[in-house]
């Protein structure tokens, strides 16, 4: 199976999926109009994953803006990765925000307390 | 008015930008741009500078999925306003639209119950909803209102202007507060 690399533009998100070590980046910005046709290809990359049985899966999520019609794909894929969790993979997700930006620190335990995966979030300092 | 006075007139008002017609993919694209660009200049602190810019890329997603034709089946006619403004205490993002005038009633019920809300109330309603809608088919999943009031952390004010018997001009305007300069003793 191959890794999953999208790069990112003003609109979406760069992704970097990485089959060998489990690490999923998602950063950047997701602003699109039309978020179907940008998630669609990245649910069913992780759908296909769960066949290889991972040990461990890291997603590392440090998204600077994203539009709410983004938030319920964010969702989509935090639900995907608890299936890898049924099936025995060990799944943590990193969620990374500016330390002043409080509303996606607050964002970031909203997904932790709907997903109920575990979580952990990580402020890092402005640029 | 002559032209100087108009002129006058968006300086005065604190005019950062203003725009009316069809938004397009291209036309969000840029406004967002230059956005970004203006606030940088006004040298805002990072988070004031985010809100506005979330307040605006929920704004423009509503006007670009729910706008309605001015001319019934006329898609060319799908204009809308957009503006942005300050004076000494906040941000101000305006939008209008028409709106078809049996869809106002959901409408006005869906922000009254928003501005409603407390902080942690709307915080509570917010993980319901994205926990329970289904994406619609405009992806706009009804978090829109609810999350512009959690981002701004201010009322929603709105009002609908009559048009005709089938459309309503829906009026939105969002407001975000500047940072408070500290005062040197």
């Amino acid at each position: 199976m191959d890794n999953l690399i999208i790069e990112g533009t003003r609109q979406t998100p760069e992704i970097n999926f990485d089959v060998e070590s489990g690490i999923l980046k998602l950063e950047g910005r997701s602003i699109p109009e039309n978020t179907f046709e940008f998630f669609t290809p990245v649910l069913n990359w992780l759908d296909a994953y769960v066949n290889s049985s991972p040990d461990k899966i890291v997603a590392k999520i440090n998204l600077e803006y994203f539009n709410t019609s983004s938030s319920k794909y964010i969702l989509e894929i935090l639900k995907k990765l608890k299936v890898f969790k049924v099936e025995g993979t060990e799944v943590l997700v990193e969620w990374y925000y500016e330390e002043d930006d409080e509303e996606m620190m607050e964002t970031g335990e909203d997904y932790e307390d709907v997903s109920g995966l575990p979580f952990e979030i990580i402020s890092f300092e402005e640029e | 008015m002559n032209t100087y006075e108009k002129f006058r007139k968006l300086m005065d008002n604190h005019i950062m930008l203003s725009f009316k017609g069809e938004i397009t993919s291209d036309i969000i694209t840029m406004v967002l741009q230059i956005m970004e660009t203006r606030l940088d200049s006004v040298s805002e602190k990072g988070n004031v500078k985010k809100k506005i810019f979330n307040v605006l890329v929920e704004c423009m997603q509503n006007l670009y999925h729910h706008s309605e034709a001015e001319e019934p089946g006329n898609v060319d006619t799908r204009r809308a306003m957009l503006e942005l403004f300050y004076d000494n205490d906040f941000y101000y993002i305006l939008t209008g639209n028409y709106i078809k005038n049996d869809a106002i009633a959901a409408l006005r019920d869906r922000i009254d119950r928003v501005n409603s809300l407390s902080k942690e109330d709307l915080r509570r309603y917010y993980r319901e909803i994205l926990d329970n809608n289904i994406i619609s088919d405009k992806g706009g999943a009804d978090l829109g209102m609810i999350d512009m009031a959690r981002k701004s952390g201010q009322k929603l004010f709105y009002q609908f202007h009559d048009v005709n018997d089938s459309l309503s001009f829906f009026e939105l305007r969002v407001k975000v507060a500047k940072n408070k300069p500290k005062l040197d003793k």
